[in-house]
């Protein structure tokens, strides 16, 4: 034990007088949240500029754009007479949708048949062509509901008509998110992605230094670096210590700073962290075996990002990730920390909602632990030997 | 600066074969500008291989149970996009499965909805989709909206049929006006399209900034700055043109390499030509190569610093580049902020370009800002002079 404590104390002053460590572990755990929430904090992308071509111009079409302009998704910013004037604003990216009327609009309903109306999106973001399609299809209904008292069935009383436009009513609820804000969506689970990437260009530039001042070796040449479990706890237990108040400053103050969703009872939270941070060091411990120079860290770590952010199924549907990759997966603790985290804190959910994840947190961590192990194991084992050999030749 | 003399070439030449000589035996390097860039593009083409996600697990409950809502299940069930992977009859296990987070929305139809609709009382069907995953979530409320939609017709079409209207007429009077959705430029909605085709540029770009600042630090680091610049016959730019020459190469045969394996094999849109996708990435390589030099230079020779900054820069790219989440729906200081970003330029470019076969005019602006990255160096030059005269690695 007091073992331990030497080497846990020795591994934070060498962390501590380290800059390039602490800008990762200190610095961008700090900010990192704060810009993101930044970036998306406008959360939904309204009023998407929107040009109408009308070769009806008839009462109804001009009720139609109008209502169109009135939702909170679409803005009609220009009327142009043809589709290849539209197209012109698409091209200069002042508009992204256009709306095409026919000529015969008014006429076809007249004669009770059906019409088509145009919606050309641009598609160089889905969020354009989500809002688009939300509002037009909105309008596009209530105006086929006017259309079909207004031309067919006739007015009655109030009540009445409500119950012939729409005989059976229904409701959209969207869960845990209220607003479809994209930094509910994103910002939640990337939390632990910056949690996750820190801890390992963390621990990895930590085994650089380590490595550059003792001719490669894994450890401290020093008396006191003499059990591999001391070793692997100790380096473990500082960081673990240091992101368990990453961890509840994300789960508490930007969760409330920047409104995303906050469903999540802190003791669930604290037990899944716990879980989640303990395999989180292990595997970056195991990974930083890796690490020969400080800087190498960077190379290997910083790109793997955004390929965590689809393997763990935020970005992309995990029904809908190849097996193989869902396996890929599992290797890594973000899939299971990025999910649980997200069911915690924007469902409510509670450990046993969430208990493949935290199982799988635990298995991981064993298994890491266990390899950090022999990896120490063995290196003590080289520089006994090597001892050896210089003792004798001594 | 002396003029460019053939003595020049071959110092580059000198240069760039002390390079490749130097990483040929850092297996570690090799690993993250060969192997990565080769792992990448083929995780994200097999990833989103699919295309447009479909049979997005879901849930039905339906509590009311008759012959009109079996049958509305079963219109439900048929739809493209929707699995119907379990059928509850009580919402309290819908909204456990989705908090263990089996299915993504569900369908609800309360108890005594048909009697309702038959006696004209307006009753109420809901549906759930969990927006914490926004993909899913989306693309599963299109559809479920359009459920909503088709339940209330179905009463109606019945009571028309009823009345003696043929099936024309009747859609005629209940869905007048037919909306008709066309996405220009990528109309089976394929996600691979619009997702792959950013993140492996980025990807790309992140490992050029990254792979040319540690290659610059190493120098100062190994402490053989001098002996480099010695080679370059006192120049820095032959230096660093030498240093940076192999790399330009070797990712720019990777965008060849990628760019004919998703335009060519997968075939993705791309209606300005292979060849011109080329010359794009030709100069989007270079622009990254010129910021990376340019980044160091303002670090004057602080490795770490000038590698920290370029992690930070290329991964807020993803961001600000606007494919996600658009950046006019940003704060006005990122909408001018974005323009820093070779990615952002080239989103644009690759939109104008590939998606729709645009003049490229219209994306001028972005072809002068690739083109003003790759002069950014000569601001920090000078910096580059302090660094080789009297800077020292620091760790």
């Amino acid at each position: 034990m007091k073992n331990l404590l030497e080497i846990w104390f020795y591994e934070l002053r060498e962390m501590l007088h380290d800059e390039g460590i602490l800008i990762f572990v200190v610095f961008v755990p700090l900010c990192y949240p704060l810009l993101y929430a930044y970036i998306y904090s406008n959360e939904v992308v309204r009023e998407i500029p929107t040009v109408v071509v009308d070769d009806n111009d008839s009462k109804l079409s001009r009720d139609y754009v109008r209502h169109l302009d009135a939702t909170p998704d679409i803005k009609i910013v220009a009327r142009a007479r043809s589709m290849a004037e539209a197209q012109r604003w698409i091209m200069r990216h002042d508009a992204y949708g256009i709306v095409h009327i026919p000529a015969t609009l008014d006429l076809d309903l007249q004669r009770g048949e059906q019409t088509t109306v145009g919606l050309y999106c641009d598609m160089s973001s889905m969020l354009y062509y989500r809002g688009l399609l939300l509002g037009a299809t909105g309008v596009t209904m209530a105006t086929n509901r006017d259309i079909k008292l207004d031309y067919h069935l006739g007015h009655t009383t109030r009540r009445a008509d409500e119950i012939n436009a729409m005989p059976i009513d229904y409701d959209y609820v969207t869960l845990y998110n209220p607003q479809s804000g994209f930094a509910s969506f994103l910002i939640t689970p990337v939390l632990m992605l910056i949690i996750h990437q820190t801890v390992l260009l963390g621990m990895g530039m930590h085994m650089g230094r380590t490595r550059e001042r003792w001719g490669g070796c894994l450890f401290p040449l020093r008396p006191e670096f003499k059990y591999p479990v001391t070793m692997v706890l100790g380096r473990v237990m500082v960081y673990f210590l240091l992101y368990m108040v990453w961890a509840f400053y994300s789960f508490t103050l930007v969760t409330k700073w920047f409104g995303l969703p906050q469903l999540g009872d802190p003791h669930v939270f604290f037990q899944f962290i716990i879980a989640y941070l303990m395999s989180l060091t292990m595997f970056s411990l195991v990974m930083s075996i890796l690490v020969y120079r400080r800087e190498d860290c960077i190379m290997l770590f910083v790109f793997i990002s955004v390929p965590l952010l689809f393997l763990s199924g935020i970005s992309w549907p995990y029904s809908a990730v190849p097996e193989f990759w869902k396996a890929v997966g599992r290797i890594f603790p973000s899939t299971f920390g990025m999910n649980g985290y997200v069911r915690i804190t924007a469902m409510g959910a509670t450990i046993d909602d969430v208990m493949p994840e935290y199982t799988g947190l635990w298995v991981q961590a064993g298994v890491y632990f266990l390899i950090a192990l022999l990896a120490y194991r063995i290196q003590l084992v080289k520089v006994k030997h090597r001892d050896k050999l210089y003792c004798r030749t001594a | 600066m002396s003029s460019w003399l053939p003595e020049d070439f071959r110092n580059i030449l000198r240069i760039s074969g002390r390079e490749v000589q130097g990483f040929s035996h850092r297996p570690l390097f090799l690993f993250t500008i060969i192997l990565a860039p080769v792992i990448v593009v083929i995780f994200f083409t097999t990833l989103m291989g699919a295309g447009l996600p479909t049979k997005l697990p879901a849930a039905m409950v339906d509590e009311d149970n008759t012959k009109t809502t079996r049958e509305l299940v079963r219109i439900l069930a048929s739809m493209q996009e929707t699995h119907f992977e379990y059928y509850f009859d009580n919402f309290e296990d819908a909204r456990k499965a989705m908090q263990e987070g089996k299915i993504y929305a569900f369908f609800y139809i309360p108890k005594g909805t048909t009697r309702k609709a038959m006696s004209s009382r307006q009753p109420t069907i809901s549906f759930y989709t969990n927006e914490s995953y926004l993909v899913p979530g989306s693309l599963l409320m299109r559809d479920f909206k359009t459920m909503g939609e088709l339940a209330g017709l179905a009463v109606t079409r019945e009571g028309l049929y009823a009345r003696g209207a043929t099936p024309r007429q009747a859609y005629g009077i209940f869905q007048g006006i037919v909306l008709e959705t066309h996405p220009l430029g990528n109309s089976v909605l394929d996600y691979s399209v619009y997702l792959t085709n950013m993140i492996v540029p980025g990807l790309f770009i992140i490992l050029i900034l990254l792979a040319a600042t540690y290659t610059l630090g190493y120098e100062w680091k190994q402490g053989t700055q001098h002996e480099w610049l010695k080679m370059a016959g006192g120049s820095r730019i032959v230096a660093l043109t030498g240093k940076l020459l192999p790399q330009l190469l070797l990712f720019q045969l990777m965008f060849v390499g990628y760019d004919v394996y998703v335009f060519k094999i997968l075939e993705f849109p791309c209606r300005c030509g292979l060849e011109m996708m080329v010359l794009w990435s030709l100069f989007t390589v270079i622009a990254t190569q010129a910021f990376a030099i340019f980044m160091f230079g303002l670090f004057a020779g602080q490795m770490r610093l000038a590698m920290c900054m370029c992690s930070l820069w290329g991964i807020l790219s993803f961001s600000l580049a606007g494919f996600s989440y658009p950046v006019t729906a940003m704060d006005p200081i990122l909408q001018s902020l974005a323009f820093l970003f070779p990615l952002r330029h080239y989103y644009l470019i690759y939109v104008n370009q590939a998606l729709y076969g645009f003049p490229i005019h219209y994306v001028w602006t972005s072809v002068a800002a690739l083109l003003g990255f790759t002069f950014l160096p000569l601001l920090v030059m000078h910096r580059y002079k302090a660094a080789f005269d009297h800077i020292k690695y620091r760790a």
